[in-house]
Protein backbone atom coordinates (compact mmCIF):
# COMPACT_ATOMS: atom_id res chain seq x y z
CA UNK A 1 0.00 0.00 0.00
CA UNK A 2 1.34 3.41 -1.00
CA UNK A 3 -0.02 6.27 1.11
CA UNK A 4 0.91 9.74 -0.12
CA UNK A 5 -1.11 12.86 -0.88
CA UNK A 6 0.93 13.50 -4.02
CA UNK A 7 -0.39 11.53 -6.96
CA UNK A 8 3.03 11.91 -8.63
CA UNK A 9 4.71 10.28 -5.64
CA UNK A 10 2.11 7.50 -5.54
CA UNK A 11 2.82 6.88 -9.21
CA UNK A 12 6.59 6.77 -8.66
CA UNK A 13 6.44 4.55 -5.58
CA UNK A 14 3.77 2.35 -7.14
CA UNK A 15 5.95 1.83 -10.20
CA UNK A 16 8.92 0.88 -8.03
CA UNK A 17 6.86 -1.56 -5.96
CA UNK A 18 5.26 -3.17 -9.02
CA UNK A 19 8.73 -3.54 -10.50
CA UNK A 20 9.72 -5.42 -7.36
CA UNK A 21 6.80 -7.78 -7.78
CA UNK A 22 4.22 -6.29 -5.43
CA UNK A 23 0.57 -5.66 -6.14
CA UNK A 24 -0.11 -2.06 -5.18
CA UNK A 25 -3.09 -0.24 -3.72
CA UNK A 26 -2.94 3.49 -3.11
CA UNK A 27 -4.43 5.97 -0.68
CA UNK A 28 -4.05 9.78 -0.63
CA UNK A 29 -4.03 10.09 3.16
CA UNK A 30 -4.05 8.06 6.34
CA UNK A 31 -7.82 8.11 6.76
CA UNK A 32 -8.44 6.58 3.34
CA UNK A 33 -5.74 4.01 4.02
CA UNK A 34 -7.46 3.06 7.29
CA UNK A 35 -10.76 2.79 5.39
CA UNK A 36 -9.13 0.39 2.93
CA UNK A 37 -7.79 -1.72 5.77
CA UNK A 38 -11.19 -1.75 7.44
CA UNK A 39 -12.74 -2.94 4.19
CA UNK A 40 -10.42 -5.92 4.13
CA UNK A 41 -7.18 -4.90 2.45
CA UNK A 42 -4.24 -6.52 4.21
CA UNK A 43 -1.00 -5.27 2.66
CA UNK A 44 2.30 -6.88 3.46
CA UNK A 45 3.86 -3.44 3.65
CA UNK A 46 2.68 0.16 3.72
CA UNK A 47 4.86 3.01 2.46
CA UNK A 48 3.67 6.03 4.42
CA UNK A 49 4.24 9.72 3.80
CA UNK A 50 4.27 11.94 6.88
CA UNK A 51 2.70 15.27 5.86
CA UNK A 52 -0.74 14.56 4.48
CA UNK A 53 -4.15 16.21 4.88
CA UNK A 54 -6.99 14.60 6.88
CA UNK A 55 -4.78 12.07 8.67
CA UNK A 56 -1.01 12.32 8.60
CA UNK A 57 1.44 9.44 8.47
CA UNK A 58 2.27 9.42 12.17
CA UNK A 59 -1.42 9.26 13.08
CA UNK A 60 -1.82 6.41 10.58
CA UNK A 61 1.07 4.48 12.16
CA UNK A 62 -0.43 4.99 15.61
CA UNK A 63 -3.86 3.85 14.41
CA UNK A 64 -2.48 0.71 12.76
CA UNK A 65 -0.37 -0.23 15.75
CA UNK A 66 -3.40 -0.04 18.06
CA UNK A 67 -5.13 -2.84 16.16
CA UNK A 68 -3.98 -6.40 16.78
CA UNK A 69 -5.37 -7.54 13.43
CA UNK A 70 -3.04 -5.15 11.57
CA UNK A 71 0.08 -5.96 13.56
CA UNK A 72 1.59 -8.00 10.73
CA UNK A 73 1.69 -5.00 8.38
CA UNK A 74 5.22 -3.71 7.93
CA UNK A 75 5.28 0.09 8.03
CA UNK A 76 7.92 2.14 6.25
CA UNK A 77 7.85 5.93 6.37
CA UNK A 78 8.80 7.56 3.05
CA UNK A 79 8.91 11.25 3.76
CA UNK A 80 10.76 14.55 3.64
CA UNK A 81 10.66 14.76 7.44
CA UNK A 82 14.34 14.27 8.13
CA UNK A 83 14.77 15.76 11.62
CA UNK A 84 16.22 13.14 13.92
CA UNK A 85 13.50 13.80 16.49
CA UNK A 86 10.82 13.08 13.89
CA UNK A 87 12.50 9.83 12.83
CA UNK A 88 12.64 8.75 16.47
CA UNK A 89 8.93 9.61 16.91
CA UNK A 90 7.93 7.52 13.90
CA UNK A 91 10.02 4.53 14.94
CA UNK A 92 8.75 4.80 18.53
CA UNK A 93 5.17 4.83 17.22
CA UNK A 94 5.79 1.55 15.43
CA UNK A 95 7.22 2.29 12.01
CA UNK A 96 9.82 -0.31 11.04
CA UNK A 97 11.92 1.73 8.65
CA UNK A 98 12.39 5.27 7.45
CA UNK A 99 13.32 6.54 3.98
CA UNK A 100 13.92 10.22 3.36
CA UNK A 101 12.84 11.81 0.08
CA UNK A 102 14.44 12.13 -2.39
CA UNK A 103 15.19 8.44 -2.71
CA UNK A 104 16.31 6.08 -5.43
CA UNK A 105 14.55 2.85 -6.40
CA UNK A 106 17.58 0.99 -5.06
CA UNK A 107 17.20 2.68 -1.67
CA UNK A 108 13.59 1.47 -1.46
CA UNK A 109 14.61 -2.06 -2.51
CA UNK A 110 17.47 -2.13 -0.01
CA UNK A 111 15.17 -1.12 2.86
CA UNK A 112 12.59 -3.72 1.83
CA UNK A 113 15.30 -6.35 1.78
CA UNK A 114 16.44 -5.28 5.24
CA UNK A 115 12.87 -5.66 6.44
CA UNK A 116 12.68 -9.13 4.99
CA UNK A 117 9.77 -8.35 2.67
CA UNK A 118 11.92 -8.53 -0.44
CA UNK A 119 14.23 -11.42 -1.24
CA UNK A 120 17.33 -10.71 -3.31
CA UNK B 1 22.69 32.92 16.42
CA UNK B 2 20.50 30.94 14.02
CA UNK B 3 22.35 28.96 11.36
CA UNK B 4 20.90 29.65 7.94
CA UNK B 5 21.72 27.22 5.12
CA UNK B 6 23.73 28.85 2.36
CA UNK B 7 22.66 29.38 -1.23
CA UNK B 8 25.00 26.51 -2.09
CA UNK B 9 23.06 24.30 0.36
CA UNK B 10 19.82 25.20 -1.43
CA UNK B 11 21.42 24.33 -4.76
CA UNK B 12 22.79 20.99 -3.54
CA UNK B 13 19.37 19.97 -2.16
CA UNK B 14 17.55 21.08 -5.30
CA UNK B 15 20.07 19.28 -7.49
CA UNK B 16 19.58 16.07 -5.48
CA UNK B 17 15.80 16.26 -5.86
CA UNK B 18 16.05 17.03 -9.57
CA UNK B 19 18.56 14.26 -10.19
CA UNK B 20 16.50 11.70 -8.27
CA UNK B 21 13.13 12.42 -9.80
CA UNK B 22 13.33 14.57 -12.91
CA UNK B 23 16.16 13.85 -15.26
CA UNK B 24 18.81 11.76 -13.56
CA UNK B 25 21.46 14.23 -14.71
CA UNK B 26 23.37 15.96 -11.88
CA UNK B 27 24.54 18.54 -14.41
CA UNK B 28 21.02 19.22 -15.66
CA UNK B 29 20.70 22.29 -13.45
CA UNK B 30 22.89 25.25 -14.42
CA UNK B 31 23.35 28.71 -12.93
CA UNK B 32 20.38 30.86 -13.91
CA UNK B 33 18.69 34.23 -13.62
CA UNK B 34 16.36 35.30 -10.84
CA UNK B 35 13.63 36.41 -13.22
CA UNK B 36 11.69 33.45 -14.62
CA UNK B 37 9.55 35.51 -16.98
CA UNK B 38 5.99 36.62 -17.41
CA UNK B 39 4.26 33.38 -16.52
CA UNK B 40 5.40 31.71 -13.32
CA UNK B 41 4.38 28.98 -10.90
CA UNK B 42 5.43 28.93 -7.25
CA UNK B 43 5.41 25.98 -4.87
CA UNK B 44 5.76 26.80 -1.18
CA UNK B 45 5.98 25.12 2.21
CA UNK B 46 5.93 27.00 5.50
CA UNK B 47 7.92 26.25 8.63
CA UNK B 48 6.78 26.93 12.16
CA UNK B 49 8.54 26.26 15.44
CA UNK B 50 12.17 26.99 16.20
CA UNK B 51 12.45 28.48 12.71
CA UNK B 52 9.57 30.49 11.27
CA UNK B 53 9.65 31.00 7.54
CA UNK B 54 9.05 29.44 4.16
CA UNK B 55 10.80 27.65 1.34
CA UNK B 56 9.67 28.59 -2.13
CA UNK B 57 10.35 27.03 -5.49
CA UNK B 58 9.48 29.49 -8.24
CA UNK B 59 9.82 28.63 -11.90
CA UNK B 60 8.57 29.51 -15.33
CA UNK B 61 5.35 27.91 -16.48
CA UNK B 62 7.21 25.79 -19.08
CA UNK B 63 9.61 24.54 -16.37
CA UNK B 64 6.62 23.61 -14.20
CA UNK B 65 5.11 21.66 -17.12
CA UNK B 66 8.44 19.92 -17.79
CA UNK B 67 8.72 18.98 -14.12
CA UNK B 68 5.18 17.60 -14.00
CA UNK B 69 5.77 15.70 -17.24
CA UNK B 70 8.94 14.14 -15.84
CA UNK B 71 7.31 13.13 -12.56
CA UNK B 72 4.22 11.69 -14.27
CA UNK B 73 6.15 10.22 -17.22
CA UNK B 74 4.11 12.18 -19.72
CA UNK B 75 4.69 14.61 -22.56
CA UNK B 76 4.78 18.25 -21.39
CA UNK B 77 1.93 19.07 -23.76
CA UNK B 78 -0.27 16.45 -22.10
CA UNK B 79 0.01 17.48 -18.43
CA UNK B 80 -2.99 19.05 -16.74
CA UNK B 81 -3.03 21.96 -14.31
CA UNK B 82 -3.77 19.52 -11.48
CA UNK B 83 -0.63 17.58 -12.36
CA UNK B 84 1.44 20.79 -12.43
CA UNK B 85 0.09 21.72 -8.99
CA UNK B 86 0.75 18.23 -7.62
CA UNK B 87 4.27 18.14 -9.03
CA UNK B 88 5.35 21.62 -7.89
CA UNK B 89 3.85 20.96 -4.48
CA UNK B 90 5.74 17.72 -4.04
CA UNK B 91 9.00 19.23 -5.32
CA UNK B 92 8.62 22.16 -2.89
CA UNK B 93 7.85 19.64 -0.14
CA UNK B 94 11.00 17.63 -0.85
CA UNK B 95 13.27 20.66 -1.13
CA UNK B 96 11.64 22.24 1.92
CA UNK B 97 11.87 19.13 4.04
CA UNK B 98 15.56 18.79 3.37
CA UNK B 99 16.23 22.48 4.00
CA UNK B 100 14.28 22.15 7.26
CA UNK B 101 16.69 19.44 8.42
CA UNK B 102 19.49 22.06 8.31
CA UNK B 103 17.57 24.67 10.29
CA UNK B 104 17.10 24.91 14.05
CA UNK B 105 14.47 22.47 15.27
CA UNK B 106 12.05 21.28 16.14
CA UNK B 107 9.95 22.82 13.41
CA UNK B 108 6.80 21.70 11.64
CA UNK B 109 6.46 21.62 7.88
CA UNK B 110 3.16 22.69 6.34
CA UNK B 111 1.41 20.99 3.49
CA UNK B 112 2.61 22.52 0.21
CA UNK B 113 0.69 25.20 -1.60
CA UNK B 114 1.06 26.14 -5.25
CA UNK B 115 0.09 29.40 -6.90
CA UNK B 116 0.34 30.72 -10.42
CA UNK B 117 2.55 33.78 -10.17
CA UNK B 118 4.83 34.93 -7.39
CA UNK B 119 4.10 34.52 -3.72
CA UNK B 120 5.07 36.86 -0.89
CA UNK B 121 4.81 36.01 2.78
CA UNK B 122 3.64 38.96 4.90
CA UNK B 123 6.25 39.94 7.45
CA UNK B 124 8.90 37.66 6.00
CA UNK B 125 12.01 38.32 3.97
CA UNK B 126 14.24 36.31 1.68
CA UNK B 127 17.38 35.28 3.54
CA UNK B 128 18.83 32.91 0.92
CA UNK B 129 18.13 32.48 -2.77
CA UNK B 130 19.60 30.53 -5.64
CA UNK B 131 18.71 30.88 -9.31
CA UNK B 132 19.13 27.92 -11.60
CA UNK B 133 18.40 27.05 -15.18
CA UNK B 134 16.80 23.78 -16.22
CA UNK B 135 16.16 22.93 -19.86
CA UNK B 136 16.65 26.61 -20.65
CA UNK B 137 13.99 27.67 -18.15
CA UNK B 138 14.54 29.48 -14.87
CA UNK B 139 14.05 28.02 -11.42
CA UNK B 140 14.50 30.06 -8.24
CA UNK B 141 14.68 28.47 -4.78
CA UNK B 142 14.40 30.81 -1.83
CA UNK B 143 14.42 30.54 1.93
CA UNK B 144 12.31 33.08 3.80
CA UNK B 145 12.38 34.02 7.44
CA UNK B 146 9.92 36.02 9.49
CA UNK B 147 11.44 39.47 9.93
CA UNK B 148 10.89 39.44 13.70
CA UNK B 149 12.97 36.28 13.99
CA UNK B 150 15.62 37.47 11.56
CA UNK B 151 16.19 40.68 13.50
Amino acid sequence: MVIDDSSAMRLILGRIMRGLGFDVVEAPNGAEAIARLQSGAMPEIALVDWNMPVMDGLAFVNAVRKEEKWRQITLMMVTTESEQSQIVRALAAGAHEYVIKPFTPDAIADKLALLGVLAY
Amino acid sequence: MTYIPSADDLEVITREVWTSFLDGDPDGLLPGETTPGAEEVTGCVHLSGAYVGSIMLRCSAPAARYAAAALFSMQPTDVTQNEVVDALGELANMVGGNVKSMLPGPSALSLPSVVHGQLAVPGAQVVREVALSWRGETLVVSLWQQAAQAA
